[in-house]
């Protein structure tokens, strides 16, 4: 209809006599002040029912019915707006979801953001403080599974639903970010949000697959006497691989208690020392503890001194902040010396 | 000298109409664990008011999360410390009397080594499976510690006969055999560990109303048998060769109170885990109180448990708050300076 | 009851424990009245032969009847309403009362559902004034001495209102003015409701002085079995205990007394 008021005005126009000009541009006025209002009314007519279509579409994505990392199903009748996080892995993708005004409740151990220290702590990990959780009313607990799944089954029976996140790999963390967003409604979210990671991480895989130079052997050490150190299968070791290095213990699978004789056997090239928030004094000295360490004279990382401490909660912790530990140690192996 | 007149007397010579005495201790005992009871209702992590608590019971509230954790959190795990409590000291104080051995505890024929192999084994296939088997956790303890009595009576059954000094050693030993058993589960375990421990000391934290009603009537049932053996418990206290002078089949006698006590023991165990102590000093507490007749003696030491178990489980939710200490730590802890007392009272009065 | 009729018949008893034959060939009766003395060196079967007769050791041949019935077809809380024991030491686990320990003797007598009654506390009672122990009826058997012990053991086999009464060295701990009270209270309940009396002796002058008749064993069999005088003569002695010794008649009683 717009179109044909459009054609009626392209119709009239320079052919006629003045009178008739004045005529036609009196009518012309009125036709295009109707034609303004008609088109304006036409624009928020439109609009309305995009508006609409996608309110109801997102009322429709509710009741939701998921199959968790435990492989229990679970339903979901409403969105959820209470939202307990039992592991520090989850609070990471909560607040990277922009989900954080949903939280009521975290564990003892979700430390970062900042922020997290002004929601209520739930307690330990483990075993999971029944009481703390009931009485926060929650509409939806994140646990990890592991040592909580013992507990899981009592809060079910109250009626509380529980998604478990259990994320051994990269690939399964991406999963469990967009489970959390399907459960918590806002799916686009999750989408932009494992897209953004794909990309960081396909750019250094990239890299990585165009570098012609050699693979710098790692070694993950502590300055712990018993040294446990992260084989095949480990978050760790995952992340090592995809940045370009070559993790002395590929061979073992998961974490394994190794000697000290078998560190110096495989003279790694760069040594990594997972630790949590320190002082520059505190890491000076834990480097300075390896590079005196009996034995280890001769190890390449030691002799070009290659020890670094990085933030042991980039690699541990199944969150989103393992794409900045894998960027991190990209800008490691990739250094200038 | 009341015992020189011969008055038609009910309290003859101090002689007291035990059944009276028998139904106060008991209407007492009850009202006790009431009020124990309530008292532990009022810890917990969650600060609730005993008004609110009282309000919450009479109106049976489960609506909001208060009402929540007092019926489904707090008070079936009350219940549940009461019932195993019961158990663990009136079976305490049976074995005691049948073996006429006050150092004997529950655990003494195997019952408990074998339900902990049962749990740490189920423990260990749910993280080598990866399939979640807590639910199902309290079977693979009674099926451990079937096989465990099973085994005790095997090697000590000679004929048709059943001897106590067998009977002890065959439980020291498949209690040995299975502890080593453990030890090595625990030692190549490593993940599962911590949980394989947690059991191992007891724990209460998942008790419900479900395990309760399948403990509540094999704890009662088993209680009600015990007692009404109290006579010829009383009887083997004199020692074998007089109890069978007196009428009692001891043989028999030793099979009843053997199988009843560790069918209670087994099924107890297999959902609240290992509590120790319990079993083994209780009873002597209420032999100081009642006198050792079994027939005062075993309620009253399972009133006892009952009672200790509540309030050692409110300590354990509550010392350490938010954490949990497991429940076996805190009767080991209280139980073995009582128990070290105790014995040093029996040598000096030269008592027991 | 015809008073000829023997009240405990024992037909070829023997009995082994593992391979070890204690008894052999045992023949003997009892009849209404006796008090018997069970005589013999250690090792003769002396004990065993009491636990025998009680019913708590089962012989490998023979037969033993009480009352013309068989032993093995009297359910073991029926024969406890008809003999009691005293054992020579025994051991209590518990601390019981002196007074709670003899109304034990009362448990065949009481059922279950009835609990005991006002005449089980009277006989108790009335068992405990007789061997003169009421005053220590409130005290922990473990705080007792032993002969006072082995007055409430009788107590409490007295207690038990038996129709055999069997005893094991029932005097080793008395005090002298003790020995003589039970032996007479033991005699007065044979014209009471007891029946017969058996005992097993070491001191073989207290047998002389208690029994009517005496049975010496010698390694498992009855070497002899007859009157104090019959029995204990310089022959017997000196066959079974192989040691001499002077026998005198005892100066007021025609007994014969054993001295070193």
């Amino acid at each position: 209809m717009f179109l044909y008021f459009l054609g009626k005005y392209f119709e009239g126009g320079e052919n006629k006599m003045i009178k008739e000009n004045f005529m036609n541009y009196k009518n012309k006025t009125n036709k295009e002040k109707n034609k303004v209002i008609f088109t304006c009314f036409m624009f928020v007519f439109v609009l309305f029912i995009i508006a609409n279509i996608t309110g109801t579409a997102q009322d429709n994505l509710f009741p939701i019915t998921l199959i968790d990392d435990s492989g229990f199903k679970i339903v979901i009748n409403e969105k959820p707006e209470r939202i307990i996080s039992a592991a520090p892995s989850n609070t990471e993708i909560i607040y990277t979801l922009n989900l954080e005004d949903k939280l009521v409740g975290r564990s003892d151990f979700c430390n970062y953001p900042d922020e997290t220290k002004d929601i209520e702590s739930i307690g330990k990990m483990s075993p999971l403080n029944l009481e703390k959780i009931i009485s926060l009313n929650p509409d939806l607990v994140l646990s990890y599974g592991g040592f909580q799944l013992k507990d899981i089954p009592r809060l079910r029976d109250l009626g509380i639903n529980v998604l478990v996140i259990r994320s051994d790999t990269i690939q399964e963390m991406i999963q469990g970010i967009g489970l959390i967003a399907h459960a918590c409604g806002i799916p686009e979210k999750g989408e932009e949000l494992i897209s953004q990671i794909n990309e960081r991480i396909n750019w250094i895989s990239f890299q990585v697959m165009a570098s012609s130079r050699q693979k710098p052997k790692v070694f993950v050490g502590s300055n712990f006497d018993s040294i446990w150190s992260p084989g095949n299968g480990t978050l760790f070791h995952e992340l090592i691989t995809l940045a370009g290095g070559e993790n002395i213990l590929g061979n073992q699978q998961g974490w394994v208690s190794i000697s000290p004789e078998l560190v110096a056997e495989r003279e790694p090239d760069i040594i990594l020392v997972p630790t949590g928030i320190m002082n520059p004094e505190e890491i000076s000295k834990i480097k300075k503890d390896i590079m005196s360490h009996p034995g280890w004279s001769n190890i390449p990382a030691i002799k070009n001194n290659q020890i670094f401490a990085v933030n042991e909660d980039l690699f541990y912790r199944a969150g989103p902040r393992l794409v900045d530990g894998l960027e991190l140690l990209y800008e490691i192996f990739n250094r200038k010396k | 000298m009341k015992y020189l007149t011969e008055k038609n007397n009910k309290y003859l010579y101090g002689y007291p109409n035990w059944k009276y005495k028998a139904f106060f201790v008991l209407v007492f005992g009850f009202i006790a664990i009431l009020i124990t009871g309530f008292i532990g209702l009022n810890f917990g992590t969650i600060s609730i008011q005993p008004q609110k608590i009282l309000s919450i019971l009479w109106h049976h509230n489960t609506n909001d999360s208060l009402g929540i954790i007092i019926w489904e959190l707090r008070i079936p795990r009350l219940i549940m410390a009461m019932l195993a409590g019961m158990t663990l000291a009136g079976v305490g104080g049976a074995f005691q009397g049948i073996l006429r051995n006050p150092l004997a505890d529950p655990y003494i024929l195997g019952v408990s080594a074998g339900a902990a192999l049962g749990a740490c084994t189920g423990i260990a296939l749910q993280y080598i499976t990866g399939t979640y088997l807590t639910n199902i956790l309290p079977i693979f303890a009674l099926i451990g510690s079937f096989i465990s009595m099973f085994l005790v009576y095997f090697f000590s059954k000679n004929k048709s006969h059943l001897p106590m000094t067998d009977l002890l050693l065959a439980g020291v030993a498949v209690n040995f055999f299975f502890s080593a058993l453990i030890t090595l589960l625990l030692a190549v375990s490593n993940r599962e560990l911590h949980s394989m421990i947690f059991w191992l000391m007891g724990d209460l934290s998942n008790s419900s109303w479900q395990k309760i009603s399948i403990i509540f009537l094999p704890v009662f049932a088993g209680s009600f048998l015990l007692i009404f053996s109290s006579l010829e418990l009383n009887a083997m206290a004199l020692g074998e060769e007089e109890a069978l002078h007196l009428g009692i089949q001891t043989e028999k006698l030793r099979l009843r109170i053997f199988v009843i006590g560790s069918v209670m023991i087994a099924i107890v165990v297999s959902f609240t885990g290992l509590i120790g102590f319990v079993g083994l000093v209780i009873p002597h507490i209420a032999r100081l109180i009642v006198g050792p007749d079994h027939r005062i003696m075993l309620p009253v030491s399972a009133l006892i448990g009952a009672i200790f178990l509540i309030l050692c489980d409110t300590i354990a939710r509550t010392v350490l708050a938010p954490t949990e200490i497991p429940i076996g730590a805190i009767t080991a802890i209280i139980g073995a300076p009582l128990f070290i007392h105790l014995l040093k009272r029996r040598n000096e009065n030269n008592e027991y | 009851m015809n008073t000829k009729e023997p009240i405990i018949t024992l037909k070829d008893i023997s009995f082994s424990y593992e391979k070890t034959p204690l008894l052999q060939d045992i023949n003997l009766s009892v009849f209404s009245g006796e008090f018997i003395g069970i005589i013999g060196p250690n090792g003769s079967g002396k004990t065993t032969l009491l636990k025998l007769i009680s019913g708590v050791l089962e012989p490998q041949r023979g037969k033993i009847l009480i009352f013309n019935k068989d032993i093995t077809n009297i359910p073991r809380k029926k024969l406890a309403k008809i003999i009691s024991v005293v054992p020579q030491e025994s051991h209590v686990a518990y601390n019981y009362k002196a007074k709670e320990v003899v109304f034990m003797g009362r448990i065949p007598h009481i059922t279950q559902w009835q609990g005991e009654t006002l005449l089980d506390y009277q006989i108790s009672q009335n068992a405990m004034k007789k061997t003169d122990s009421l005053c220590h009826a409130e005290k922990g058997i473990h705080q007792i001495s032993g002969g006072e012990m082995q007055r409430i053991y009788i107590a409490r086999a007295l207690a038990q209102t038996p129709k055999i009464l069997m005893l094991d060295e029932f005097a080793s701990h008395l005090d002298l003015n003790y020995k003589y009270e039970m032996i007479k209270i033991l005699r007065n309940t044979l014209q009471e409701d007891v029946k017969c009396i058996i005992s097993v002796f070491h001191d073989l002058n207290l047998a002389s002085f208690c029994a009517d008749r005496l049975i010496l064993l010698n390694k498992g069999k009855v070497e002899i079995s007859g009157t104090p005088q019959e029995v204990i003569n310089n022959n017997n002695l000196r066959k079974v205990y192989r040691s001499h010794a002077h026998i005198i008649q005892h100066p007021e009683l025609a007994i014969p007394q054993v001295i070193m």
